[in-house]
C-alpha cells in the first residue's frame, strides 16, 4: 500500500529536537495510522502518547479533506479502533492503548445523525 | 499536506460487478425497499471496479424511500478493504418503481463526499438492467454532478471478462455473499 507520510505540526505530533535522537518531551511515541475507505493512502504520523484522540481525529480529517458539518442532519467523523467507535475524544492515546503500546491503527468513519 | 485523490478518467467495471449489484438489490426492491452496493477497486486514471460489497442486515436501513448504511458498517468494510489495498470508488442504490433514477437531496448529502467518487441510481427497484439508463453522478468540487449521456458512453466501460468478487457486509463484518 502506498503510504503517505503527512507533515504538519499540530499539537501532540512530534516536532524535531535540536539534539539529534531525542524528542522534545520524554514521552512514549506512538506510530499512528488512519485509514479512510475512499482514500488511496492512509494518514501516518507519530504522536506523543499524551495526545488526545481529538487531535488525531482532526489531523486525519484535514489529511483526507473531510470535515464535520451540519445541514438538515449532523455529520460527524469518528475514529474507530478495533471495531469500536471512539466517542470520548478527550481520551489520550496512552489511556486508550495502555502505557507500552507503540502503534495504533484507526479507521475514519462518518456518522450522520438526523436533525 | 493532505492525501491526493488521483483523478479518474474512466471507470472500467467487471461485467459481473454490475450484474451482481442488480441481483443483490433486486430481491429487496421487490419488497418495496431501497437497497444498494459499494463498488471497490484500485483508484487510478482508469479505475478498475472489481469488487462489489452489498451492505445488508445489522446496521443497514432498507426501507421505502430510504437506504442508509451506518458508520459501523462503513468501518467494517474499511477493516476488510484496506488490507486488500482497495478503495471505495462508487456507491449504487435503487429507487422504487416510478421514482426517477436521480439523486435526491438526501442521497446527495448522506453519501460519501470525496472527489471522483461516483454514485449510481438504479431505477425501478433494480429492474433496470441496462446501466446506461441509470443515473450516474460524480462528486466534483462540493457536490455531485450528473453525467451526460456522452460521459456515460465515454467514461463508463464494461469488461465482459473481468474478474470480480461479491461480498456482503453488516456491522459485524464482511462475509461471503450468499444469494438472497
Amino acid at each position: 500500500m502506498n503510504e503517505q507520510q503527512s507533515s504538519g505540526t499540530s499539537q501532540g505530533s512530534i516536532a524535531p529536537d535540536p539534539v539529534v535522537g531525542r524528542t522534545a518531551v520524554d514521552r512514549e511515541v506512538i506510530d499512528v495510522k488512519v485509514d479512510y475507505l475512499p482514500a488511496p493512502a492512509p494518514f501516518v504520523r507519530k504522536y506523543k502518547d499524551e495526545t488526545t484522540i481529538e487531535t488525531v481525529r482532526t489531523d486525519a480529517m484535514n489529511f483526507f479533506g473531510v470535515k464535520d458539518y451540519q445541514d438538515r442532519n449532523i455529520h460527524k467523523f469518528f475514529l474507530e479502533f478495533e471495531g469500536r467507535v471512539l466517542e470520548n475524544t478527550s481520551e489520550t492515546l496512552e489511556q486508550l492503548l495502555g502505557p507500552h503500546r507503540r502503534s495504533a491503527h484507526f479507521n475514519l468513519i462518518e456518522r450522520v445523525t438526523q436533525g | 499536506m493532505g492525501v491526493s485523490y488521483p483523478a479518474i478518467g474512466r471507470w472500467l467495471f467487471a461485467e459481473g460487478v454490475l450484474q451482481q449489484t442488480i441481483e443483490g438489490i433486486r430481491a429487496i426492491g421487490q419488497s418495496e425497499k431501497e437497497a444498494g452496493a459499494f463498488w471497490l477497486g484500485k483508484r487510478e486514471q482508469t479505475a478498475h471496479v472489481s469488487f462489489v460489497v452489498l451492505p445488508h442486515g445489522i446496521g443497514v436501513e432498507e426501507s421505502c424511500g430510504r437506504w442508509v448504511v451506518s458508520a459501523e458498517v462503513f468501518g467494517a468494510i474499511t477493516r476488510w478493504a484496506k488490507p486488500r489495498d482497495l478503495c471505495l470508488l462508487g456507491v449504487a442504490h435503487s429507487h422504487l418503481r416510478g421514482v426517477p433514477p436521480v439523486l435526491s437531496w438526501t442521497d446527495r448529502n448522506l453519501g460519501v463526499r470525496v472527489p471522483g467518487l461516483i454514485a449510481a441510481v438504479i431505477g425501478n427497484a433494480g429492474e433496470d438492467a441496462d446501466y446506461r439508463r441509470w443515473g450516474w453522478y460524480v462528486f466534483e468540487g462540493e457536490e455531485y454532478r450528473r453525467f451526460t449521456r456522452e460521459e456515460i458512453t465515454n467514461r463508463i466501460s464494461i469488461d465482459s471478462s473481468g474478474k470480480f468478487e461479491v461480498w456482503m457486509a453488516d456491522s459485524k463484518g464482511v462475509h461471503v455473499w450468499e444469494t438472497r
